[in-house]
């Protein structure tokens, strides 16, 4: 603890702990950057990263909407599916509005165009949506995507003609790279780059005024409403904005960049409740925070399939191995529930909340948004040092 | 607690923890292993959204199958006994995390062979990847046609997933296309004239029905269709148009799943609509599982169910031998996938033997195609691949690399609680059991 404190005390004299988080920011930005050309590491460990990556950019943008617009929604897997779906079938069977004289034929949209296509239908279903959720609030709002993402599901499920149904739908390559290894190392560097920017273009949303506006309606909706915010136009911004990003991902990430094809069962709640757990985990309220958390947990539940425990002392079992073996199977989630149960209710605003605090100097997160709202009076009798 | 009570306790711990090993090791001292393993991936569901409970019981049936070819002193080759091991890997019923499964067995763990799947999804998305890094793989439970048929063949319009060189994919389930007759020949054989078929709305249920529904029309039999939810409790609405309707069905053919299926079943027989002297019961092959049949159809007697896989009179020593093994394991009848995982492990064992390598991957193949071995479900071989790469006019295109004789039969109880060891095996008539095609209700065969 000593060691910390001198430590802590030499950051702030000399470089800043702003400055300092920048620097290690830019040391991790460097390490990801650098990965990829380490020889000794597999195109398994990409794909591990590929996939949390993608994860990474789903729970981020799902701390934009419910952590910082306070829209607490189920179907982020929905409108990534959305995106997805939307570009596997346009880059198959085209566009063909009979009504309207319109017929494209599949060969002349590629597959960058298709997954632009994807990523606006998604959008303009999150415009949708947004505006049906105007009135709904808390847990109506969340019964309300709920029931639109098993919709959804169910509706991928049963048109099996054109969706595959269960055996799912397997969307036009992005890269046309014949060498498996820098394949990999592309799909890699474009997942990155793309959660990069994502991430980017959210905290300039989060840190603009739009942001403010947002964060006022998380709070109170009726006084940000009262305050001359147009909560109505705020509301079907952060729904469409956040469905672009998720359906983006997804058309990319299902384009043979992470996965080779889609299945409706990607779109379950407990898909979603994995997004809405790596979110809590990270910290809710922190883009970065979101995304680390689900990195971090995309990386230890790939790590933790197998746990081998050495025997000692040269010891062996009856098969000759020096070792025990356990598939961990769906242990590994139950043990995951576990740092999610010990996250609510110890360390509300995520695991990694004290780090990213800690680096900014200042407490980032509204203590309100994960616990009880405390009232005036409490408040008051708080000691100075932790009123916000 | 003295302190001499604390040494007894101590030194006890501390001799049990010497011997057990010393034991362990002197149990398969009767082998000499070479140094180096053989290591086969076993790429099964363990958690969801996969089938957890299918892909539990592969994994026991491939680590039950290597244990005993362990025991056996492992596999042969050029005068090695080399010892072979098992590394799971789980799909989670995802092709996304069954690709990034299959890489780590490939990149990590070092796989020679694979084997398993259960979902078509999963076995769809890593068959290139498969391919591509020369893994001899036998697939025991993906049903999809394309699973077998897009290997160098164009099929429906795609291009075939190997351009040139060998393809590594093989597959001893049967495809869909092959289960999807076999309840439709039976009833036509019995000549029935007005079929209901209660189908599930989702992408099993719809494309059975509709094929059945084509296959029966066909032949002048008039069919309607009734689509359900899966997860619904109250069938009632549904079955009383049944009732309404003018003409009493001669069958009534349940492309349902699940406990779905249960429900549905003994709410049909409770409203006296199947099994009935007039009405054919077919339910779904979920009823293979006595126990839980019985548990929740208790008034589903005569009512008739297909089978995937081998069924119990036609068990050869070894299908006795697992089923036993399986039953003591799991309290319960082994699944026709877990005997195929059981048998994969074999063929890709006999076929390093055959090559005399296991990690010439061509060779391999080649003796995978060659294959002629006798295991749980019966002899197996492939009629075509590269040894034979010319179907005939006709033959589908999944017959490629495909297993042609998983059997697919109609099984009916006959008496109430009765065992699936013991029901009748009604069609195919070279399966018979009780030496009749349809065993009316209320009467013995």
């Amino acid at each position: 603890m000593a060691f910390f404190n001198r430590f802590e005390s030499y950051i702030d004299k000399n470089i800043g702990r702003r400055r300092f988080g920048y620097i290690v920011l830019g040391l991790i930005i460097l390490f990801f950057l650098w990965f990829p050309n380490d020889t000794s590491q597999s195109n398994y460990a990409k794909t591990v990263f590929i996939s949390g990556f993608f994860y990474a950019i789903m729970s981020s943008s799902w701390a934009l909407l419910a952590g910082i617009a306070g829209q607490f929604s189920f179907g982020h897997m929905a409108f990534m599916g959305i995106g997805a779906y939307v570009a596997g079938l346009i880059a198959r069977d085209g566009i063909i509005f009979a009504t309207l004289g319109i017929a494209i034929s599949p060969e002349s949209i590629s597959a960058i165009g298709s997954i632009i296509i994807g990523t606006l239908i998604a959008g303009l279903v999150g415009l949708v949506i947004g505006w049906l959720l105007l009135r709904l609030r808390s847990a109506y709002l969340a019964l309300f995507t709920i029931a639109f993402s098993e919709l959804f599901r169910i509706m991928m499920l049963t048109e099996y003609d054109y969706t595959g149904g269960s055996n799912g739908l397997s969307l036009r390559p992005l890269l046309q790279i014949t060498d498996v290894d820098a394949a990999r190392q592309v799909e890699y560097y474009l997942m990155f780059a793309l959660l990069i920017v994502c991430l980017l273009v959210m905290y300039w949303v989060a840190n603009s005024p739009v942001g403010l506006f947002l964060r006022a309606m998380r709070e109170d909706e009726d006084a940000a409403s009262a305050l001359g915010v147009n909560v109505v136009r705020y509301k079907i911004l952060v729904f469409v904005f956040t469905s672009m990003i998720v359906g983006l991902a997804g058309a990319i990430f299902y384009s043979d960049v992470g996965s080779e094809r889609i299945i409706p069962e990607q779109l379950e709640v407990l898909q979603m409740s994995l997004i809405i757990a790596y979110a809590v985990i990270g910290g809710m309220e922190s883009l970065i925070g979101a995304a680390a958390g689900a990195f971090i947990s995309r990386y230890l539940l790939e790590a933790t399939r197998e746990v081998v425990i050495a025997l000692p002392l040269g010891l062996t079992l009856p098969d000759g191995s020096g070792a025990f073996v356990w598939e961990t199977g769906a242990w590994r989630y139950a043990l995951f529930g576990v740092i999610m149960v010990f996250t609510l209710r110890y360390m509300r605003n995520g695991l990694l909340y004290p780090i990213i605090t800690w680096f900014s100097g200042r407490d980032l997160a509204m203590k309100e948004t994960v616990s009880k709202r405390k009232s005036d009076d409490e408040y008051a009798e708080l000691p100075e040092a932790e009123h916000e | 607690m003295n302190r001499k009570t604390l040494f007894v306790y101590l030194g006890t711990l501390l001799a049990m923890i010497a011997l057990i090993p010393v034991g362990m090791v002197q149990a398969d001292g009767h082998c000499e292993f070479a140094d180096e393993a053989i290591t086969i991936g076993a790429l099964v569901p363990l958690s969801a959204p996969g089938s957890v409970e299918g892909g539990i019981a592969m994994q026991w049936a491939i680590e039950h199958a290597a244990s005993g070819i362990n025991a056996d002193c492992g596999i042969q080759i050029n005068g090695g006994n080399y010892r072979l091991e098992i590394v799971v890997g789980d799909s989670e019923g995802s092709p996304e995390r069954g690709q990034a499964a299959v890489e780590r067995l490939i990149l990590e763990d070092n796989v020679d062979a694979v084997v398993g799947v259960y979902h078509s999804a999963v076995g769809l998305a890593t068959m290139t990847m498969l391919d591509d890094n020369g893994i001899p793989t036998v697939f025991s439970e993906p049903w999809n046609d394309n699973v077998s048929a897009n290997g160098i063949i164009e099929y429906e319009g795609k291009p075939p997933r190997i351009e040139d060189g060998i393809d590594h994919i093989f597959r001893i389930s049967p495809a869909s296309s092959m289960v999807g007759p076999v309840v439709v020949n039976w009833l036509l054989s019995l000549g029935v004239e007005n079929v209901v078929l209660i189908a599930e709305n989702t992408d099993y249920g719809q494309p059975a029905a509709a094929d059945e529904t084509a296959r029966l029309e066909a032949a002048g039999v008039n069919v309607e269709k009734l689509d359900v939810e899966l997860g619904t409790e109250d069938f009632v609405p549904i079955l009383s148009r049944i009732q309404a309707s003018p003409e009493t069905p001669d069958a009534v053919r349940l492309l349902v799943t699940g406990e779905t299926s249960l429900n549905l079943t003994q709410q049909m027989a409770e409203l006296g609509i199947a099994p009935t002297g007039d009405t054919i019961c077919v339910t779904n092959q979920y009823a293979f599982n006595s126990d839980t049949y019985w548990g929740t159809v208790p008034d589903g007697n005569y009512c008739a169910f297909n089978r995937v896989g081998i069924i119990p009179s036609l068990f050869n020593d070894l299908g006795t031998e697992l089923n036993a093994a399986f039953e003591e394991a799991w309290g319960k009848l082994v699944p026709s996938y877990a005997m195929a995982s059981y048998d994969a492990v074999h063929i890709i064992a006999n076929a390093m033997e055959q090559a005399g390598s296991y990690s010439d991957a061509a060779t391999i193949v080649a003796a995978i195609e060659a294959t002629d071995l006798e295991l749980s479900q019966g002899r197996y071989y492939f009629d075509y691949g590269s040894h034979n790469p010319d179907l005939p006019e006709g033959t589908p295109a999944f017959m490629w690399h495909q297993w042609p004789d998983p059997i697919v039969t109609v099984m009916q109880y006959f008496e109430q609680d009765q065992s699936a060891l013991n029901a009748a095996v009604v069609y195919p008539e070279v399966y018979q059991t009780h030496g009749s095609s349809y065993i009316v209700p209320g009467t013995s065969p």
